[in-house]
């Protein structure tokens, strides 16, 4: 009678251990498809989204150049293209998410930064001219259930950078990447604003088998004699590189702090879709003048080009003037169009320094990435997908980063 | 024992049962979980690589051609590096060829071979060379008649017509209608309206089984020679019914584009007086009614004139859904092969009874918009003696509400009277070749 009671106790235990160890076993196997599950409806979420920014130009369509129209639907295709062409305009409406936000004092504003200064480019846009993240998580519906990132990189890196090995004159050494490979035997137009020229000077070259490049400005084939030693002369290049259908576009502005500082270009508004508004201000709050400093009046020649599909920029508003690191003067405000692409090159100077900055209007102009939404660093499972898509003619890709916000729940 | 034996057993039953399980439940590989979309970046490649017509070019060179080298070299710099690919190239053959897609023998390649998954998008290619042509049929090419006229004419105003004018509303038709048509005149004025209504030619066309398109919405350009006794009897309802004999005598075609046809009719040469003005404040026309329609309509079907006010069209208030009438299926079929696209939806607020049909001996040819109850909202009738077998005049009419949407005009004519299209042959040889971009990812599993 023991024995059999025994048998049946150690029976019970051994068949309830077995089947707490099974149980285990299946809901592991349950559970891992269904996240396999919900990571590939993740991924068919992040195509679709995908599609649906790149392919709609929002509502109002002409939103990125018109700020005085409600947002209603979200979507960044340019309004006078079909398929994945991007409105060089809408581009610049989205908060970046990549640089840290600038305040400036003597408009009480906060700026989204897109561009501090990199390669002498500027390019930052009063906070509340721009759509936010929250408002196009709402447009797209998916407040709440997903998060999402969007950068949209040029394709093609064209870099250009002095070489200082090179006292004498300015040599400047161009290198033309593409994703996955140097963009061999490439052809390189290109433009040099330079403040002894009242016009640029452009000609072409070519790279070589690792996509490099190199140009002297001597005085010899038809280039200038430029000589940077001392800030006594500044410039602003563009360089666009093209094979095989593939356009890519860099640039590089000299941009010095004088003694009586530099002029940052802030875009204060887009109006109502016929001109916009940069103000010219005296660099404040990030380079003070320090002990020992100028407090002269700094000078400026600021001229905003048109740029044509032909590479050929055209003249469109010159402005001449000064700021000062005083009260009054700390900003001279100038009215650009919106009705074409370009970009606005500012040299300033001050006694025998000269320098240069440059601030694209349209993104693509000048080869700027974007970077919008919200950051997918400690989320749970991120998907990417990408597409290849041109602004104006340069070709970029968008990438978007996808997310739930609601962990496991979330479910198609 | 036999306790623990058993338990053992159920064991083995059970383990074996998940093992089995296991066996079934095939898991995806982890690049399948969350991958790119592969297709959609083969395309958007294709797409850029084409800006400017590119990739258009090189895909006709020669094998040999340099430009080749420069594709290769710019789809590997802008696909990541961990994208593997094959770009292929297909002759587009003609239609007798067995095969529709020949290989060119042309490919371009960064591996051996593009692993486990991968997917393709197309992209087809025309030559530069070639130009392709769409050749409408002529309107009266095969047949009689085969003349448009266009009602442009400068001392008229028009009504329903607002946020245009008659003069841009006969220019855009004439863009969209004269390729259809043997000869399109464009009426310059009330007079020159006056020698077609008496069967003189303008330009050496034919008048007799003419189209003319009244431009003006609810009024119509009258001649000064009209401007009096009889025609001006029942408040010009009387120049209306002789439109309607006009009509049928020389079997025209009259087209309203909008609203109530035959409202008001206007000569800015004659109207002069004070209160020679719809009531709306448009001077130089004057308003005849609804009994402009139902004398047309009297003329066209030879009936005895009579002087009738009373209203026939209908509305939303007759019936709401007329507030939105939407397009027939022979009209969506032909806005695809015309290439013209207004909106499928609009609203009729003056759309005729079907009874006309019955009173003044009409049939309808082509709806445009699908009959609401007993409201036609916009159709094309044709006049046919009870008893006879031949058309003697027609009227289209869009009973729509203002603002005119005048692709809707152009859309219910070539409804009805369906010239053909020629259209040149994409496949003819050396014309197109189909490129395809094959896309794999590399490494992983």
């Amino acid at each position: 009678m023991a024995g059999s009671t025994i048998d049946h106790l150690i029976s019970v235990i051994v068949f309830l251990g077995a089947l707490l160890v099974f149980i285990s076993l299946f809901n592991q196997m349950i559970q891992t498809a269904i996240l396999y599950q919900r990571h590939r409806y993740l991924a068919t979420k992040c195509s679709d989204l995908l599609d649906n920014i790149l392919l709609n130009p929002g509502i109002p369509a002409d939103w990125g150049k018109n700020s005085t129209r409600t947002l209603c639907g979200f979507g960044l295709q340019d309004p006078e293209f079909t398929q994945y062409r991007l409105s060089p305009f809408s581009l610049m409406r989205l908060l970046s998410s990549s640089g840290e936000k600038v305040y400036y004092s003597r408009t009480g504003e906060w700026y989204s930064n897109v561009s501090w200064g990199i390669g002498g480019g500027y390019f930052l846009l009063q906070e509340s001219e721009c759509i936010n993240y929250s408002l196009a998580s709402k447009l797209l519906g998916i407040n709440g259930t997903y998060g999402f990132q969007l950068a949209i990189t040029p394709t093609v890196n064209v870099s250009i950078v002095e070489d200082k090995n090179v006292a004498s004159y300015l040599r400047l050494n161009i290198t033309v990447m593409g994703q996955g490979s140097p963009l061999a035997g490439a052809s390189v137009d290109y433009l040099m604003f330079w403040m002894d020229s009242s016009e640029p000077v452009r000609n072409s070259t070519r790279t070589d088998s690792l996509g490099f490049a190199y140009l002297d400005f001597n005085g010899a084939n038809g280039l200038p004699r430029i000589e940077v030693s001392q800030n006594k002369t500044a410039y602003m290049f563009i360089a666009k590189a093209s094979l095989g259908g593939l356009h890519g576009i860099g640039y590089l502005s000299r941009e010095i702090v004088t003694k009586a500082g530099n002029i940052i270009p802030f875009v204060e508004n887009y109006g109502n879709g016929t001109v916009g508004t940069v103000l010219l201000a005296h660099k404040w709050g990030k380079n003070d003048p320090g002990p020992g400093d100028s407090q002269a009046a700094l000078f400026f020649n600021a001229t905003f080009y048109v740029l044509p599909d032909s590479f050929s920029p055209i003249k469109n508003v010159t402005v001449e003037g000064h700021v000062t690191y005083g009260e009054r003067l700390d900003y001279y405000p100038l009215q650009i169009p919106t009705s074409q692409v370009g970009y606005l090159v500012v040299t300033y100077w001050t006694g025998r320094e000269y320098g240069m900055v440059v601030m694209p209007w349209g993104i693509g102009t000048i080869g700027f990435s974007v970077v919008f939404g919200g950051d997918p660093s400690g989320q749970e499972w991120v998907v990417t997908d990408v597409r290849q898509v041109l602004v104006g003619d340069i070709a970029y890709q968008a990438r978007l980063a996808l997310w739930s916000l609601e962990g496991y729940g979330v479910v198609g | 024992m036999m306790r623990t034996i058993e338990v053992l057993l159920v064991i083995i039953i059970i383990l074996g049962a998940s093992m089995i399980a296991s066996f079934f439940a095939v898991l995806p590989s982890p690049r399948e979980v969350s991958p790119l979309n592969l297709r959609r970046l083969a395309f958007t490649t294709l797409q850029v690589l084409d800006l400017n017509y590119s990739l258009s070019r090189i895909v006709f060179m020669s094998p040999n051609d340099p430009a080749w080298n420069e594709l290769q070299i710019a789809l590997s710099a802008c696909l990541p590096p961990n994208i593997i690919y094959n770009l292929t190239v297909y002759e587009v053959q003609s239609g007798n060829a067995t095969e529709l897609y020949k290989y060119m023998n042309i490919s371009i390649s960064n591996a051996e071979s593009l692993g486990i998954a991968s997917d393709a998008a197309s992209y087809l290619v025309a030559s530069s060379n070639v130009t392709f042509h769409v050749i409408p049929e002529k309107i009266g090419e095969r047949g009689v008649g085969g003349t448009l006229y266009v009602l442009n004419c400068s001392d008229a105003r028009g009504w329903w017509i607002t946020g245009y004018t008659a003069q841009s509303l006969a220019q855009d038709l004439y863009n969209l209608l004269s390729p259809y048509f043997k000869t399109t005149v464009m009426v310059q004025n009330t007079t020159d309206f006056g020698k077609i209504l008496n069967n003189n030619t303008l330009q050496g066309e034919v008048v007799q089984n003419a189209v003319v398109i009244n431009t003006f919405g609810e009024a119509i350009p009258i001649p000064t020679e009209y401007c009096k006794q009889p025609y001006s009897n029942g408040n010009y309802a009387n120049y209306s019914y002789f439109l309607g004999q006009q009509v049928r005598r020389y079997n025209w075609t009259w087209a309203s584009i909008v609203g109530y046809p035959f409202y008001y009719v206007s000569n800015t040469g004659n109207f002069t007086g004070s209160d020679d003005q719809n009531t709306y404040g448009i001077y130089g026309m004057k308003q005849v009614g609804p009994a402009g329609l139902n004398a047309f309509l009297g003329g066209l079907d030879n009936q005895g004139y009579t002087y009738n006010n009373n209203g026939i069209t209908g509305g939303p208030n007759d019936d709401p859904r007329l507030a939105s009438v939407s397009l027939s299926s022979d009209a969506i079929y032909y806005c695809n092969y015309y290439g013209i696209y207004p909106s499928r939806y609009q609203t009729s607020t003056r759309a005729l009874p079907s009874s006309i049909n019955t009173t003044y001996h009409l049939r309808v040819t082509t709806y445009v918009f699908n009959p609401v109850g007993n409201w036609i909202p916009g159709a094309m009738y044709r006049h046919v003696f009870q008893g006879a077998s031949n058309i003697t005049g027609s009227l289209f009419a869009l009973g729509l509400t203002r603002t005119p949407d005048i692709r809707l005009t152009a859309l219910g004519l070539l409804c009805d009277y369906k010239p053909r299209l020629y259209r040149s042959e994409y496949t003819a040889a050396n014309t197109s070749r189909l490129v395809v971009l094959q896309l794999g990812l590399l490494g992983g599993v």
